[in-house]
């Protein structure tokens, strides 16, 4: 019987290690971890958060934190990227989030020879602190990362939680809405990183029955009766956004929108998702739930 | 070569002249530091060595051959319309492409397993689009003889706005994922190509020019109008099928590899003209030469300008065209 | 060897255009076809190029059906002169005049072709348009243009075939210079042994330019034959609606 028992832990842990093989061999340490290119801001804000920065060569547009960012080489936009582009910074590793692309340019770069990493990325807290630490293990830094994690992080993390885990006090229902298509805003449907991050603050997405980025009309907007309005925006002219939404017949119709119940913040700080997201998560919780 | 005067040929050794010493320029100047004397002359690095033959090679031949595609395909259209303005997204082949191409992005996943890693997918189920336009613009336009052309235009805007609509109920439908690929296909780009991509689509463009020349004569004489085109010995059923199929087939290929890229096929031909003279025999090759020369340049200065990062080819054809294209509409007002 | 037009009829949207006609055009001679506007004149010369199929009937060119016979056959054996559309690219005069050239290679060596040119150009009175743009040019020039692309079409290199021309009123638009240069050339034509096929507007050109008329009204022919038998005051006034008279002392319709 203990030989049973011992076989069926043998198996379950065999098991989760096959499952745990393909996110590990990611994040296994490279060859050589400096001189590095990266595709995607949040792995840019990981690196500086991890006071390693001395080691990028080069970023992507995306990478626009901190404001010494802008003194790097730029290779372009994180979704059409120039093979010759990177190769030319003679990098011995790049690291880039999942959305790094042409596919076929990616293909090109790991034909050259050079290590190429996608970093894994799930759009919750516990996601941040996984990506932080495979970003950290591929440069070889585990345990000065898992310091940093420890003293700044895990906190906010677990003070973050205990929004998400309420069952006290009625949940916020919010929308976040990330530009305007004509007349009609683009919001965040499941599966998307508005979603991901309306759920790190423990409120409700609204719009959580469909999937994806999608224009909205005026009546569902009014029909859904959202408490706050989450608006990720690039320049922080809180001023005149708020202006220009609140006199919105959009907007102006919904209780939030009266109540000017709109919440801005910036919009890689907020769906980035890397240290800031962590923050701003926080940051956007307690704005929304200290004025009950 | 015998309607082709001796200037006319001057025009066309020049031209291939220049394309040669551009391809030289191309292949030399990049992000990336290699050269073609490096190639000849010198030990180059692995990396180099990589760079120069299997990234920045096939991309400089890849702009060459889309550049002769666009802007022969355009002549062949503005002759077969006899219509200044003709270009191969005129009669919707270009937006078969695009819909083929973006059908596959969008739903490939859901019908063909590991279909989104196969590189070869995207150009056929592109060329698959084009070539489905074609079928239906060749049904649409079969029982109506001379007055073909004008059903050809309509059902080719036809196809443009079909297209139109399928493109933005799939963009609609697609996921997060999925849009990056649209959004990349539609901005133009020679970057990612490969010899063994690029290979056998070079071919049919190869064989498609070989086919449409032949016919340059007959396209002169279309100018005069079917009626009078017919009576001087021209199948013009015949002659609208060769220059319709050859046509898409270069542009479907073209738009399936690298995207869509606009203005080259209604301005080239223009230059050419204005170099040269306006009878076909002359006119195909040279617009090839010179759409080849143009976009091997502007896909030159798309990945220079700004390196490392890099521009939509697309831009810089639209930036250049779009003045040429007032200047010609103005030119064509005038007389 | 001639053109036989058997029984051609030929309806659109149910309207006759075409009514059972029948002719026949023979070599080295001139058949003028006239007629009151919408008559069928054009829409014939249509049917006898091949433009046109008809509803019922046919065309024997040669001793073959129309239809048998090939695109490009049919223009070694024909050519015709119509109204022409706008040409919408600046070609050369000398190379509109040369896409009436049908065979397939130039004969340039040998300088026949080079003669050709010089000798239709100079006999249109245009070889000192050649280099000319052609879209600069009068109505009239290009007009003359397009009869001497016509003329080299009929010129052709095989010799002893049965050629024919068709002229839809050549001489509309034209001044008096070039009018007459055009019937002269279409006569000498006519004694070469091509058979020549015009509609004609102007009844007394037709008169004294025509070996033989057909005289046709609402698509059925009402008189077809020699000049002075067809220009008979009474059929003439049935046929034009108009009361006329024709002086044949002078050769001269006159209207009362």
């Amino acid at each position: 019987m203990y030989y049973r028992i011992l076989m069926l832990h043998l198996f379950l842990f065999v098991n989760s290690l096959l499952a745990e093989i393909s996110v590990l061999s990611i994040c296994n340490i490279a060859n050589n971890t400096s001189d590095i290119v990266v595709a995607g801001g949040s792995i840019t804000e990981i690196l500086y958060f991890l006071n390693e920065e001395d080691r990028i060569l080069g970023i992507d547009v995306t990478s626009n934190f901190p404001k010494q960012t802008s003194e790097l080489p730029s290779i372009g936009y994180v979704r059409s990227l120039s093979t010759e582009g990177i190769l030319s910074l003679n990098p011995k590793l790049i690291l880039g989030e999942n959305d790094m692309g042409p596919p076929l340019v990616l293909d090109q770069i790991r034909e050259v020879g050079v290590d190429l990493r996608i970093i894994p990325e799930e759009q919750t807290a516990m996601g941040i602190i996984d990506k932080i630490s495979c970003v950290a293990s591929i440069i070889g830094i585990q345990d000065k990362a898992q310091e940093e994690i420890k003293d700044k992080l895990m906190p906010k993390v677990k003070y973050l939680k205990t929004f998400q885990d309420n069952k006290i006090f009625k949940r916020k229902r919010v929308m976040l809405i990330l530009s305007m298509q004509g007349t009609s805003p683009i919001v965040a449907g499941s599966g998307t990183s508005g979603d991901g991050f309306i759920k790190m603050t423990g409120a409700i997405n609204v719009f959580e029955s469909f999937e994806g980025w999608k224009p909205v009309s005026e009546e569902a907007i009014i029909d859904s009766d959202p408490d706050y309005f989450i608006i990720p925006s690039r320049d922080m002219h809180k001023g005149s956004d708020v202006k220009s939404l609140t006199s919105n017949p959009i907007f102006k119709n919904t209780k939030a929108g009266s109540k000017e119940n709109f919440i801005f913040e910036d919009s890689m700080a907020m769906l980035g998702f890397g240290p800031r997201t962590i923050i701003t998560a926080l940051k956007v919780a307690k704005e929304m739930y200290q004025q009950d | 070569m015998k309607y082709v005067n001796s200037y006319q040929m001057f025009i066309v050794y020049s031209s291939i002249l220049i394309l040669l010493v551009v391809l030289g320029l191309a292949l030399s100047f990049g992000s990336y530091k290699v050269t073609f004397i490096d190639y000849l002359y010198s030990d180059m690095s692995k990396v180099q060595e990589s760079v120069f033959t299997k990234i920045r090679f096939p991309r400089v031949l890849l702009s060459a051959f889309v550049g002769a595609s666009l802007a022969t395909s355009g002549a062949c259209l503005q002759g077969l319309f006899r219509n200044p303005l003709a270009d191969p997204g005129l009669i919707g082949v270009s937006a078969g492409a695009a819909l083929g191409a973006t059908s596959f992005i969008v739903l490939g996943s859901n019908f063909i397993q590991g279909s989104v890693t196969n590189p070869y997918l995207l150009p056929l189920s592109s060329i698959c689009g084009s070539a489905f336009v074609i079928s239906a613009l060749f049904f649409i336009t079969r029982g109506f003889g001379k007055e073909g052309i004008t059903y050809l235009l309509l059902a080719g805007i036809a196809v443009n706005a079909f297209s139109g609509v399928g493109i933005g109920i799939l963009t609609y439908i697609s996921d997060d994922s999925e849009l990056r690929g649209l959004t990349f296909w539609t901005m133009g780009s020679f970057g990612g190509a490969t010899i063994s991509m690029i290979g056998p689509a070079l071919l049919f463009i190869i064989f498609s020019f070989i086919w449409i020349i032949k016919e340059a004569r007959k396209l002169d004489i279309l100018q005069l109008g079917e009626s009078e085109a017919y009576r001087l010995g021209i199948d013009i059923k015949k002659l609208r099928f060769s220059v319709i199929v050859s046509s898409a087939i270069i542009v479907g290929i073209s738009v399936s590899l690298s995207g869509m890229i606009g203005f080259v096929g209604l301005v080239v031909p223009h230059l050419a003209r204005i170099l040269g003279g306006v009878n076909h025999s002359f006119l195909l090759p040279s617009s090839a030469l010179i759409g080849a020369i143009l976009m091997v340049l502007a896909d030159l200065f798309a990945r220079t300008m700004i390196k490392p990062a890099e521009l939509p080819v697309g831009l810089i054809t639209s930036a250049i065209g779009s003045p040429f294209f007032l200047w010609l509409i103005f030119r064509i007002r005038k007389s | 060897m001639t053109i036989e037009v058997n029984r051609i009829s030929y309806k659109i949207n149910n309207f006759s255009i075409l009514r059972d006609v029948s002719l026949e055009i023979k070599g080295g001679e001139i058949l003028s076809i006239i007629g009151p506007n919408g008559s069928g004149k054009s829409t014939l010369m249509k049917v006898l190029a091949g433009d046109i199929i008809p509803d019922s009937g046919s065309v024997i060119i040669n001793g073959k059906n129309l239809n048998d016979i090939e695109i490009s056959s049919r223009a070694i054996v024909r050519s015709m002169m119509s109204q022409t559309q706008n040409i919408v690219y600046d070609f050369d005069v000398r190379e509109i005049i040369e896409m009436g050239w049908l065979e397939s290679s130039i004969d340039q060596a040998n300088g026949h072709f080079e003669n050709t040119i010089k000798l239709i150009s100079n006999e249109c009175g245009i070889d000192h348009l050649l280099k000319r743009k052609f879209n600069s040019l009068s109505g009239g020039e290009q007009r003359m243009v397009h009869f001497a692309r016509t003329l080299l079409q009929s010129n052709g290199l095989q010799k002893n075939l049965q050629k024919y021309i068709f002229f839809d009123e050549p001489t509309a638009n034209l001044d008096i210079k070039r009018e007459l240069n055009i019937l002269n050339v279409i006569r000498k034509k006519a004694k070469e042994g091509y058979g020549i096929f015009v509609v004609l507007h102007d009844l007394n050109l037709a008169y004294n330019f025509s070996d033989r008329i057909i005289l046709i009204k609402d698509g059925k022919i009402s008189k077809m034959g020699d000049p002075n038998d067809v220009f008979d005051d009474e059929i003439l006034s049935e046929v034009y609606e108009v009361p006329v008279y024709f002086d044949k002392d002078i050769g001269r319709i006159k209207y009362y």
